[in-house]
């Protein structure tokens, strides 16, 4: 009997059977569905988590700090890295053992030709956050403006600026703005403020940088400029936990501007305070790895050189950890209803078989093998998996948007960004399908035994 | 004529409860090519034993059954399942037609088994069921078909897979005597004009008579008559 034969005497024998197969394949992708629509939670959910990590460009970041003792847990969790039994060890006091790597606090722009060296590593850059007073208007407002590399232009929250464009050069006096500061200065129309100028108060850049002005706190005053800073972009806040790179502030200039301010601060900052002076020209150095796998070699490349270094790289794989165990919690609350619905298969399979009890001893008495019997019921049993599993899929997707719309509208009710909860990739689709087929021959694979065994004399006397 | 069929010493015993029911017990029997041979017996003097062991639905105890040479005690459930499907085809007392199947469609589900091409079947089932008279009914299902109709089908059944033997078991008990007498004639047709050897199970004497060239009499498993008979 060729494959194609048994297809489709398999195909009729359900069509005849319309209620009983619709009922049981209704079953399965009930089944199916809520196993579909788990999986699909967890994988959407994930997506939904990693997509905001790689966003807020964390995920290929680490930030490097000086490597000496700072206070708080910030110190301890940044010079540990990796949680684990080290880390005990290495906080506290107890940090500075006889054979620890000197610690170094030189944050300046050698040490980031220096870390450029390291192997992996795609840029350097510092975590700039120049002291201005900006002025729009008769309001004025005393803030820190985020120093953003040009190199950031495509990347993270950069990758679409929702009003406006990136900067135009290193130098230019231009400045991108967080939607929520474009709300602050205008609430009625924050895109109305592309093209027109924020007016930034800061040290002046230029000589006082090399000769502190002599004076005092009033000469020192008196060299602070009123720059007009062009408004060419607005962007939507996009932060991740840690203000990394690309991590949107309220006000962004230029990389190059921002050091510049920074440098001129400093010389103003050590005529005052002049004991202040030493070589750390930055607090916090970016380093952006070329790929994230690279992140915990070079961050550990970083910390042997004696500077603290952080990367969200553990946190992350925390996380992952915490998805996989949700997959799985969720993947077993699905397999109940599919145990359920293949249980239902193989009733529905052992009903039939007696109620065709007879038909079975006809097959066999007119040249029937046990073989053909065993996989006419086993096709019957998959196809009914097949089926239960494609609707089971598109049941899954239906229910998932609708899951989806309701939790987005509360989400939004409650501020935060709607996403796609549900992600139903094509490897999901096939799995279900593929999974709903075996589950169907597993459940099949009896009742089908039971009908090729079946004494032919006994069948046909049977009624 | 070649020997088609032969037993010897054919035992066939079942176990009811703690005791033995001997249905068959030490048959031996020749039959030839292109014979019509009626078994005659009462209720429960083995005859249908016989024809199941010999339609290889069932397996002797002890004994042997030759057919074409080769011994059906031997053979694997595979064998025996190729036996029916290539040696041998059955008409049943109550017919046995799938119900959920057209009168042709109950036809090529016995090639399909054989692995007959789809066109082929077709074609062979059509001309089939016109041979026994049904040519106009083909696409009904048993129980839009009379008695005798279904019976015509099930003769039609046999005949698809080209078997050397046909088998029938009562053919005509549950039918009246008009369409008994058509059913028969056509069987007579087959054997006399196809040269089909045929092996009805009755328990008529009248209508074993009146087709068969041998009449075979068992009685609690033994045969104890046999007599040829010049009917035509």
């Amino acid at each position: 009997m060729t494959f194609r034969d048994t297809l489709s005497l398999a195909l009729r024998n359900l069509g005849e059977a319309k209620l009983r197969t619709s009922l049981t394949t209704l079953g399965v992708s009930i089944g199916i569905a809520s196993l579909a629509g788990m999986v699909s939670l967890g994988v959407g959910l994930q997506d939904q988590f990693v997509s905001r990590f790689t966003k807020s460009g964390l995920f290929d970041t680490i930030t490097v700090t000086p490597g000496q003792d700072m206070p708080g847990g910030l110190a301890t969790l940044a010079r540990g890295g990796r949680r684990g039994f080290g880390t005990r060890r290495r906080a506290g006091p107890a940090a500075v053992s006889p054979d620890a790597t000197p610690l170094r606090s030189d944050l300046n722009d050698n040490t980031i030709k220096e870390l450029t060296a390291i192997d992996g590593v795609k840029e350097v850059y510092p975590n700039v956050r120049a002291p201005v007073e900006a002025k729009f208007g008769s309001d004025s407002e005393g803030m820190l403006a985020a120093g953003v590399p040009m190199s950031a232009r495509d990347e993270g929250a950069f990758q679409s600026i929702t009003f406006g464009r990136f900067f135009s050069d290193d130098g230019a006096a231009e400045c991108l703005l967080s939607l929520e500061m474009a709300k602050r200065i205008d609430e009625a129309n924050p895109q109305g403020l592309l093209g027109k100028d924020l007016v930034l108060v800061h040290a002046a850049p230029g000589s006082p940088s090399t000769q502190p002005p002599a004076g005092g706190p009033a000469a020192a005053m008196a060299s602070r400029v009123d720059v007009p800073y062009r408004i060419v972009g607005i962007l939507e806040r996009e932060t991740g936990p840690f203000g990394g790179t690309a991590a949107v502030s309220g006000l962004m200039i230029p990389l190059g501007r921002a050091k510049a301010i920074v440098a001129a601060t400093r010389a103003l900052t050590q005529a005052l305070v002049p004991e202040r002076a030493n070589d750390r020209a930055y607090n916090t150095v970016i380093v952006k790895v070329k790929h994230p796998q690279f992140t915990q070699d070079v961050e550990d490349q970083i910390k042997k050189r004696g500077f603290s270094a952080f990367s969200l790289n553990d946190a992350l794989q925390g996380a992952k950890r915490g998805f996989i165990i949700l997959d799985i919690v969720l993947t077993l609350i699905g397999s109940i209803a599919l145990t359920v619905s293949s249980l239902g298969i193989m009733n529905t399979m052992v009903m039939s078989i007696l109620e065709r009890t007879r038909e079975i001893g006809i097959m066999k008495a007119i040249g029937g093998s046990d073989g053909d019997i065993r996989r006419i019921f086993l096709i019957e049993a998959s196809a009914i998996g097949f089926f239960g599993g494609v609707t089971g899929v598109v049941l899954g997707w239906i229910v998932g948007r609708i899951i989806n719309f309701g939790a987005n509208v509360y989400i939004r009710n409650q501020g935060g960004t709607a996403g796609n909860l549900f992600s139903l990739p094509i490897w999901l689709i096939g799995g279900a399908i593929g999974f709903s087929v075996a589950i169907s021959l597993i459940a099949g694979s009896y009742p089908a035994a039971r009908a090729a065994r079946l004494d032919p004399i006994r069948a046909l006397r049977h009624d | 004529m070649p020997t088609l069929l032969d037993t010897e010493n054919l035992k066939k015993h079942y176990q009811m409860g703690s005791s033995t029911v001997r249905a068959l017990d030490g048959v031996s029997l020749t039959i030839d090519q292109g014979e019509f041979v009626a078994l005659l017996g009462t209720s429960g003097s083995g005859k249908s034993t016989l024809l199941n062991l010999i339609a290889g639905l069932d397996r002797p105890t002890e004994g042997s059954l030759r057919i074409f040479g080769r011994d059906l005690a031997q053979m694997s459930s595979a064998e025996l399942s190729l036996h029916r499907r290539q040696n041998v085809g059955i008409i049943f007392q109550s017919f046995n037609l799938v119900p959920t199947m057209t009168a042709r469609e109950n036809i090529t589900l016995a090639m399909m088994f054989a692995g007959v091409a789809r066109a082929e079947r077709d074609a062979s089932a059509g001309s089939l069921l016109e041979s026994v008279g049904l040519g106009g009914r083909q696409d009904h299902r048993p129980r839009e078909l009379s008695g005798g109709e279904q019976q015509r089908v099930a003769i039609a059944r046999a005949l698809s897979n080209k078997p050397h033997l046909l088998l029938a078991d009562e053919p005509t008990g549950n039918l009246d005597s008009h369409t008994s007498r058509d059913i028969m004639a056509i069987l007579k047709d087959l054997n006399q004009r196809e040269g089909k050897t045929i092996v009805m199970v009755t328990h008529d004497a009248t209508l074993a008579g009146a087709y068969a060239n041998r009449t075979i009499t068992l009685l609690d498993g033994v045969v104890v008559n046999q007599q040829s008979s010049s009917a035509v």
